[in-house]
């Protein structure tokens, strides 16, 4: 029996690749956008700006306060309401890559501030506008700060795409709820989804850590 | 739309909705005990200087850490039966939520221990305190009280990872945002009114964080 | 009561502890100094295992501390050792710093063990400051609290690993005064340092060592007024 479903399994592959095509598709192009807005973002939040400051970050800590699933929902089902119809794909895009600007946004404002003051008033004693201390001093000063969690943000919106199978995107977790149908072997057919996943995610944890140490030292004995 | 909101519908689902609530507060409670429990346990081995004891945490940690949870949650719910574990949904639901968490607890434990200075660890070893009162009395209280911040962060990741339960059938907040979605075709009553109530849960989380670490730092200070 | 035969230590190539042979005896006190990276440091760690030797034999208060079988817990206990960065638990109170030992290893009982601890605390000077945080102390305050830790166990010997390399000048003199009076009441001492007015004071023998190895062993007063080594001699014009 347990070499049927084995069978079957393989010969369910192509539809796990699909699957996997689509959690990167839809990862990757909320990556990039959440990465744009929630750069932009970042810097108007580290700005001096209050009104900006305070904004944005209301509009942040509603999205870390609720579930990410609540979000999903509310986009493709009272999106429409107010008259835009999306489908499941558009819709997984747009919560996902407004989940990823947040996040980012304060992992950006969060380095933007770590950078001393010190250097922001000595290039504004030295004559440097605004924009020109921005992309000359502080972002550059900034990244080294903002790399590694970036990285670890990224793995974490991976992990959250699995989220809108819920709204019926075919990506690896819908493919393996759709096959785990006809197939009734949870482990062997999850157990695939976890590893097409961890095929993904993995890589990028190392990159990460390895950022991480980068910028940090330690030992231990217990 | 806004002129729409049927506030009348809201107030006769608020019963379900308070009974969901508990129930999302329960579910949490519960997975936020295992979770710490696990997530000491397995920080524990991973710092054990057994490679075979150090390597079956490795595993434990990294395959959920490289895993979307929902993908865990549908390996037990769909898994466990096909090797003939039938429990309660709920059960499922706290069992992954308890695994999924307890591997970033260990981090967060991890991270804490090794934050603790060795020359701490040297003093206990040259007055004869041995692993495990090394442990208990000096390592983990430290540990634990230094990670508050984090731990807390990961209680709210789990209160929000809960909402994963309501798809496995289970009655909790977000399931009533779908129930009164799918009963009276209300997207934006359902889910904004389930949005508000994790924004609750949010909100007092965030306050018991700034509250503990006021508590701790007057504490170490003086 | 302490017996280093021929031991050598490497942290991999480097060879760290070369051919070591020294023997303290009961109530005595030993400063050992020497240039940074001499080694001595290393030495004292191996007393009480904090660091494992690779080859020759160690053996304090009649035990094989060079035996990975030996169980140390008996030995540590009886052994008090002050490190240079204090390494004071900040999450306890001096009290329970310096109880914590005597209560989990030697089992006695709480209520004793603390009157034992006050008495100690009063012996170093800071009677007032049983439920003193670490943090709320100054700097040679903390290392005080260290050596009653070290007391509170009651042990054989203490290992002072450069006491007061890390104190403010102004400080330094409150713990010597400590470790000076232990010597005098017969405590056996260990002492790694630079402060060589402690040594003429109080010790038996002076032992120098460079590059891992011992150079020479002498009385005080004949180190410093007639150091028969070249090094010896170089070391103590650096210094004094």
């Amino acid at each position: 029996m347990w070499g049927f479903y084995f069978n079957e399994l393989i010969r369910s592959l192509p539809f796990f690749i699909k699957g996997l095509w689509m959690t990167v598709a839809v990862s990757g192009l909320s990556l990039i956008m959440g990465t744009i807005i929630g750069f932009i973002w970042g810097i108007l939040r580290a700005s001096r700006n209050k009104i900006l400051r305070s904004l944005i970050g209301a509009w942040v800590d509603l999205i870390r306060g609720t579930p990410f699933l609540v979000q999903v929902f509310i986009v493709f089902f009272i999106l429409p309401g107010i008259g835009i119809e999306l489908e499941a794909f558009p819709a997984a895009v747009i919560a996902l890559t407004n989940l990823a600007a947040c996040f980012i946004c304060e992992i950006v404002a969060g380095g933007i501030l770590a950078v001393s003051s010190g250097q922001r008033e000595a290039a504004t004693a030295s004559g440097l506008s605004a924009y020109q201390q921005l992309r000359h001093i502080i972002l550059p000063q900034a990244m080294r700060t903002i790399l590694p969690p970036l990285v670890g943000q990224y793995v974490l919106l991976v992990k959250d795409s699995s989220v809108v199978s819920a709204i019926g995107v075919v990506d690896v977790t819908r493919v393996g709820w759709l096959t785990v149908q006809r197939i009734p072997e949870g482990i062997m057919v999850f157990g695939l989804v976890g590893i097409l996943y961890f095929i993904v995610c993995y890589p990028l944890i190392n990159l990460s850590n390895i950022l991480e140490r980068r910028m940090t030292v330690g030992a231990t004995r217990l | 739309m806004l002129e729409a909101f049927n506030f009348r519908v809201i107030l006769e689902y608020m019963p379900l909705y308070l009974q969901c609530f508990l129930a999302t507060l329960w579910l949490s409670a519960l997975s936020l005990l295992g979770a710490l429990l696990v997530g000491i346990i397995a920080c524990t081995m991973r710092l054990s200087k057994s490679r075979v004891v150090s390597s079956i945490s490795g595993v434990y940690i990294e395959s959920i850490r490289s895993t979307p949870l929902l993908a865990q949650l549908y390996f037990f719910y769909f898994g466990l039966p096909s090797i003939g574990i039938m429990l309660p949904e709920w059960v499922t639901g706290v069992f992954a939520l308890t695994l999924n968490s307890g591997a970033y607890y260990a981090e967060i434990v991890r991270s804490g221990i090794q934050a603790i200075p060795s020359g701490q660890i040297e003093a206990g070893i040259a007055s004869g305190l041995n692993y495990f009162q090394r442990m208990r009395y000096i390592i983990l209280p430290q540990a634990l009280g230094m990670t508050i911040r984090p731990m807390l962060g990961q209680a709210i990741v789990l209160v929000k990872d809960s909402s994963l339960l309501s798809l496995i059938s289970i009655m909790e907040l977000t399931r009533a945002g779908q129930l009164l979605t799918s009963d009276r075709f209300m997207p934006a009553e359902g889910f904004l009114t389930t949005a508000a109530f994790y924004l609750i849960i949010y909100y007092m989380l965030k306050g018991f964080s700034s509250w503990s670490e006021k508590r701790l730092i007057f504490r170490e200070a003086h | 009561m302490i017996s280093f035969k021929n031991v050598n230590k490497w942290f991999g190539d480097l060879h760290v502890l070369n051919n070591i042979d020294l023997e303290v005896e009961k109530g005595e006190v030993v400063v050992v100094c020497g240039p940074s990276g001499s080694g001595k440091s290393t030495l004292i760690r191996c007393i009480n295992r904090l660091e494992p030797i690779q080859e020759g034999e160690l053996i304090v208060d009649g035990m094989k501390v060079h035996d990975k079988k030996t169980n140390m817990t008996q030995i540590r206990a009886e052994i008090g050792f002050v490190f240079q960065s204090f390494n004071l638990y900040p999450h306890m109170t001096a009290l329970d710093n310096i109880t914590i030992a005597p209560i989990k290893v030697r089992n006695i009982k709480k209520a004793e063990a603390e009157k034992l601890g006050k008495q100690i605390l009063a012996r170093v000077g800071l009677g007032d400051k049983s439920k003193a945080y670490p943090t709320q102390l100054s700097g040679g305050q903390q290392q005080r609290v260290a050596i009653a830790r070290g007391l509170c166990m009651r042990p054989k010997m203490m290992l002072f690993d450069e006491p007061t390399s890390a104190l403010d000048p102004e400080m330094i003199g409150e713990v010597l005064d400590v470790m000076v009076d232990l010597a005098k009441e017969g405590m056996t001492m260990i002492v790694v340092t630079h402060e060589m007015g402690f040594a003429r004071e109080v010790a038996k023998r002076v032992v120098f060592m460079d590059e891992g190895q011992i150079i020479e062993v002498a009385p005080p007063k004949e180190f410093f007024t007639n150091p028969k080594s070249e090094r010896s001699k170089i070391f103590l014009n650096a210094i004094l």
